[in-house]
């Protein structure tokens, strides 16, 4: 079985098992869905009016009965109905994804330009003093915890320039593109910080092993000129870790960034995935997890194919 | 000795394994209460106290010494790191020999398993367990673990999956070595590499994740102090009190350069072949 | 604020040649550009916890009763000084024997379906939340309703069993609100939100937004605003920010840590109001050692109630006895122990044959109130001093209210709701049959006899008298050590005018805001 027909298998099995684990581990958490939707009033209740309230929202089966149900109503798109939202669980994941797609792509376009460029100069001046500093800058990058680089921002704008992040009613790119990219651009340079350093350096290494090749050092023999062999040469070659590490960094963005969304009060999916935990919400954590997952191995698989398709060379076989 | 050296030697060993030493130290000393002031003290009448010469990097909204806080903290965040990666570098390790060692069913069984961790984004996968067993130091080591057993589980496989067709192991067999002497001599042995270097820098993640779950409130539990938690609790303060912001805030970047420092430096000590897929 | 995007632009900090800085300053360009108020006659609003759900009658969330007040009416509302005034009733009046209480309803008020209010729905809602299947939240405070007739459609009478005073403030509550008959069979309260007040909820997302607009046809007067869109922001912090970048025009503030930067802003108006609700650390008298009263006056006596305020809500609020509303409360220094003794506390404890101390849990909710981690802190180093050892748990607030409910712990950091009469804020606590007598694990004869007797006592002066006593001995007794008052917070901006708060932390006084262009 060659790679890609054995990703494709797996693929549905893996899902499966993501499926079984979020539906367990989301009823293992203390504290049942009817308290956590009525608060103290669910005190009130007689066990009659609860075991109603438990047949309504389906939780009134035991587990494999609920599994059951939910799994056939998944294959056909019906994640059932979210106790908190009272609407289906898809609309309401649909809802938040595009801010949390918007930021992702935000994100990794701040990281690809600052990252790119920079990582391609370092390599370029191995060992210098310029390169040094790219490479201290990018370590440091990759050592800070976004939630201390978005304070820090707000910090420093806020008390060195009284200059304030814009939060508030989130706008939709579509209804006012300027607000919506004002209102995004912090924590989008707050996710990109650390994704841009890492980008950095695994541009810098690559577009190093990449200089060191035969068919380069011909290429400058032969009097190329050097930008041309960097931009037309070297760098398609180097761009495959390149690649890899953006999908996988942009897989893990489409889960939703949970802290930065607090700090920056943004209605995205990880905030979303908090609250239906905290709130017992059934239905959207098992729906919203295996979206999530189902999005990260989708970009995970593309990421694969066109690393099979940049260099045949690899084989994948024993991953 | 000779390995202490070579560390030494590099220059971002050098700066790293300065940094951990200095922290672990620091860390020591905040376990053994070595500290300017007892860390859970209030001196309630010094609240909000910017730094001074007492107070050396000021005092919280309860008068309680940040100095000392921050080197309790970073104990706390130490325990917490190191615990969790020794438990899944073990998990990780036994796991990855298992499943290259008895191939088949058992590989597939397990790496799909692993597959299905890795299918979530670390930060739910950490969220989703402590919910389900509630906050707490306990907790926060399990839950990291947990996330990164994967990770050591394939950093292990591969290599061992080789090493098990190359020719020595073959050979140790024909010789008549027992099942057991080939797997931890030979295997662990050719291990050892990358494992020290997957372990230097999951210590600066799991650094780096008990902050941010401490930080949304769900690791370490106050009074107790971790970095995360300082920061958290330095929030609507930022304005009045920045130190509160400012020391724990550069504490968590330090200590995880320093592990990533010591990390890249071992790696091209370790292993220099691996510098191209690392980086 | 959008110039002072502009001009740290233009002071060159963000021009720089990288391309970060390039996407940057176009982002933050744009942003300058566009944060010129928006449609000035819609209300923004922000608040940090969203409403939980829309059954007026089972919802007891703060957040919740927060927006249920703007949609739905009771038949009678406080003002800013706890007098009762007309809501949906224009006037009310007792019998001579306070056995029969008769209110003529508004014969303009209408549903926002366009219904009239009638006495119907009057007697169909007082049904509804009477009858033990609908779990209401408000139930005991109604127990003496025996009959309601409906002599007309204006005018509905209740028929109570004995004379009841402080149903008429019970009524005020949004507990007691008036819903639709229609509704009602149709069993479509809590899904839609119909009712009679000044504005009706176009969209709700939970955790994000609401979308309200003026009701026109409202009788209680003219709501001077088009709408209200209230932003959920979890983060207060962020709240501040949103306010100072004039992204929201009104907001709710719980912290007392981020409303005291409000006024550093120039731009910015805090109002700030005292409450009923009152911060307790709830003693369990049903475990050991807290079953001895004198561990518990030890623990009152060893807790320094200004200290613990002064730290963890930076002084804002006012100590305070069992008894939060100005008509009853009392000079707190008057009562047990509110001076701080650690001598006698000692003393007390040793009698108790706890020299030594002994360690406890103590729960609290993450986040509410946001102060209720820094109380726990205080708390546990002021019982430190007198040998008793606090183990601090800190729980999510659902996991929080289970616990709580089922009086599963040694000791509560709480912050409980308060009412403008004595009986109805605590008989759920301290009679013998309320029903939240499971938490308070405590009741002694002298408490069930006085919550009696100032129930059926008509007599002002008697009342207090009585409210006094029981007051007094609930200090003495000490089952909770009253903690204070806090206070609640809006912040408006300038252009925002006449917002009237209440002690009971409505915001129904937003019916009256207006918003300058």
């Amino acid at each position: 079985m060659n790679y890609l027909t054995r990703r494709l298998v797996t693929f549905p099995l893996v899902m499966l098992g993501v499926s079984i684990l979020v539906f367990i581990s989301i009823r293992l958490v203390p504290g049942d869905a009817i308290t956590a939707m009525l608060g103290t009033e669910a005190g009130l209740l007689t066990p009659d009016q609860r075991a109603a309230l438990e047949a309504y929202f389906g939780i009134d089966q035991g587990w494999l009965v609920q599994y059951g149900r939910w799994l056939t109503g998944a294959m056909q798109g019906d994640l059932g109905i979210s106790v908190t939202y009272g609407k289906p669980v898809l609309d309401v994941i649909l809802e938040r994804f595009p801010l949390t797609l918007e930021l992702a792509l935000l994100s990794m376009a701040i990281a690809l330009l600052v990252g790119l460029p920079a990582g391609v100069f370092a390599a370029t001046r191995n060992e210098r003093p310029s390169d040094l500093i790219v490479r201290v800058f990018a370590m440091i990058g990759q050592s800070t915890p976004n939630f201390v680089v978005g304070l820090l921002i707000i910090f420093i704008l806020s008390v060195g320039f009284g200059v304030l992040p814009v939060m508030g009613a989130f706008t939709p790119f579509f209804v006012d593109p300027l607000q919506n990219l004002g209102q995004l651009i912090l924590p989008a340079i707050t996710l990109g910080f650390a994704f841009a350093a890492s980008v950095t350096r695994i541009a810098r290494s690559a577009m190093l092993d990449v200089l060191s090749e035969d068919y380069v050092r011909t290429a400058r023999s032969k009097g190329v000129p050097a930008l041309s062999v960097i931009w037309r040469h070297a760098l398609p070659n180097a761009l495959i870790p390149v690649v890899t590490l953006s999908g996988v960094e942009f897989g893990y963005l489409l889960g939703g960034a949970v802290i930065v969304e607090q700090i920056f009060a943004l209605p995205g999916l990880g905030r979303m995935v908090l609250d239906a935990i905290l709130q017992r919400d059934y239905a959207l954590v098992q729906g919203s997890v295996l979206f999530i997952a189902l999005n990260f191995m989708i970009v995970n698989l593309i990421v694969d194919l066109t690393y099979v398709m940049l260099d045949p060379r690899i084989r994948l076989g024993d991953r | 000795m000779q390995f202490l050296r070579a560390i030494l030697a590099h220059p971002s060993g050098r700066i790293g394994g300065v940094i951990v030493g200095v922290y672990l130290l620091v860390a020591i000393l905040g376990l053994l209460g070595v500290t300017p002031h007892d860390p859970l003290m209030q001196f309630r009448i010094d609240r909000l106290h910017a730094p001074n010469g007492v107070y050396w990097m000021g005092t919280d909204l309860f008068g309680r010494d940040v100095a000392s806080r921050l080197m309790l903290g970073i104990s706390q965040s130490f325990i917490v790191a190191f615990a969790s990666v020794a438990l899944a570098a073990t998990a990780g390790t036994v796991l990855g020999l298992a499943a290259a060692w008895f191939g088949r069913g058992w590989d597939g069984l397990i790496m799909r398993v692993m597959d299905v961790l890795l299918a979530f984004p670390a930060i739910l996968l950490a969220l989703l367990i402590i919910a389900v067993v509630g906050p707490g130091t306990w907790t926060s080591i399990a839950a990291i673990a947990i996330v990164y057993t994967p990770i050591f589980t394939r950093v292990v496989r591969g290599p061992a999956l080789s090493l098990k067709t190359r020719d020595f192991v073959d050979a140790a067999r024909t010789f008549g070595s027992s099942r057991h002497y080939i797997l931890t001599r030979h295997l662990m042995l050719n291990l050892v590499a990358p494992l020290t270097v997957q372990v230097t820098l999951a210590l600066a993640w799991g650094l780096l994740t008990e902050a941010g779950l401490s930080f949304l409130g769900l690791g370490t539990q106050p009074p107790a102090s971790s970095l995360g938690l300082m920061l958290s609790d330095s929030r609507n303060l930022m304005e009045m009190a920045p130190w509160l912001l400012i020391f724990p805030g550069l504490a968590i970047m330090i200590g995880i350069l320093g592990f990533n420092l010591l990390g890249d430096a071992l790696r091209d000590i370790l292993d220099p072949k691996m510098r191209r897929a690392a980086a | 604020m959008g110039q002072s995007f502009f001009t740290t632009s233009a002071s060159g900090t963000f021009r720089g040649k990288s391309l970060v800085s390039t996407v940057a300053l176009a982002a933050l360009i744009g942003t300058a550009v566009l944060t010129a108020p928006a449609s000035a006659a819609t209300l923004r609003m922000a608040w940090s916890q969203d409403a939980t759900g829309l059954d007026p009658h089972k919802q007891t969330a703060f957040s919740s009763i927060r927006l249920l007040e703007l949609i739905y009416e009771p038949l009678v509302r406080l003002d800013s000084e706890l007098k009762i005034i007309p809501a949906l009733a224009q006037s009310w009046e007792f019998t001579e024997d306070g056995k029969t209480l008769t209110f003529k309803l508004d014969p303009e008020a209408k549903f926002q379906n366009g219904d009239k209010v009638t006495s119907a729905d009057v007697k169909a809602s007082f049904e509804r939340l009477m009858a033990e299947e609908t779990g209401a939240a408000a139930r005991a405070n109604f127990l003496s309703i025996e009959s309601i007739g409906t002599p007309d459609e204006t005018t509905a009478v209740f028929n109570l069993s004995q004379p009841d005073v402080p149903i008429l403030t019970a009524m005020t509550s949004i507990n007691a609100a008036v819903v639709p008959v229609s509704e009602i069979e149709a069993g479509s309260i809590g899904t839609k939100a119909i009712g009679s007040g000044p504005f009706k909820l176009e969209k709700w997302e939970p955790n994000a937004k609401e979308v309200l607009s003026a009701n026109k046809d409202w009788a209680g007067g003219t709501v001077a605003v088009d709408g209200i869109d209230i932003s959920v922001l979890p983060d207060e912090t962020a709240i501040l920010a949103a306010l100072r970048t004039r992204q929201v025009d009104f907001a709710l503030i719980n912290d007392p840590l981020v409303a005291t930067l409000v006024p550093n802003e120039a731009s910015l108006t805090l109002n700030r109001t005292p409450v009923l609700n009152y911060h307790v650390l709830q003693l369990n008298p049903s475990r050991s050692p807290m079953t001895e009263l004198g561990v518990r006056q030890a623990i009152s006596c060893a807790i320094d109630r200004q200290d613990v305020l002064d730290t963890a809500l930076l002084g804002e609020g006012e100590v305070s006895g069992p008894l939060t509303m100005p008509a009853y409360a009392s000079d707190p220094s008057q009562l047990f122990c509110y001076e701080r003794d650690v001598e006698k506390a000692k003393q007390l404890l040793a009698d108790a044959g706890h020299a030594e101390g002994f360690s406890a849990t103590v729960i609290a909710a993450t986040g509410e109130p946001p102060t209720a981690a820094a109380e726990a802190q205080v708390i546990q180093s002021q019982l430190a001093e007198i040998g008793i050892k606090l183990d601090i748990k800190m729980m999510e607030l659902n996991v929080y209210v289970d616990t709580w409910l089922k009086g599963d712990f040694d000791m509560a950091v709480a912050l409980n709701g308060g009412r403008a009469d004595p009986y109805s804020m605590y008989n759920r606590y301290w009679t013998k049959d309320g029903n939240l007598q499971k938490v308070a694990n405590y009741i002694d004869d002298t408490l069930d006899d006085l919550m009696q007797k100032g129930r059926v006592e008509t007599d002002p002066d008697k009342r207090r008298e009585i409210f006094g006593a029981f007051e007094k001995h609930l200090a003495e007794v000490s089952p909770w050590i009253w903690l204070y008052t806090s206070y609640s917070y809006t912040a408006q901006q300038k252009n925002v005018d006449g917002f009237v708060a209440t002690p009971t932390g409505s915001l129904f006084g937003l019916s009256t805001v207006t918003v300058a262009q």
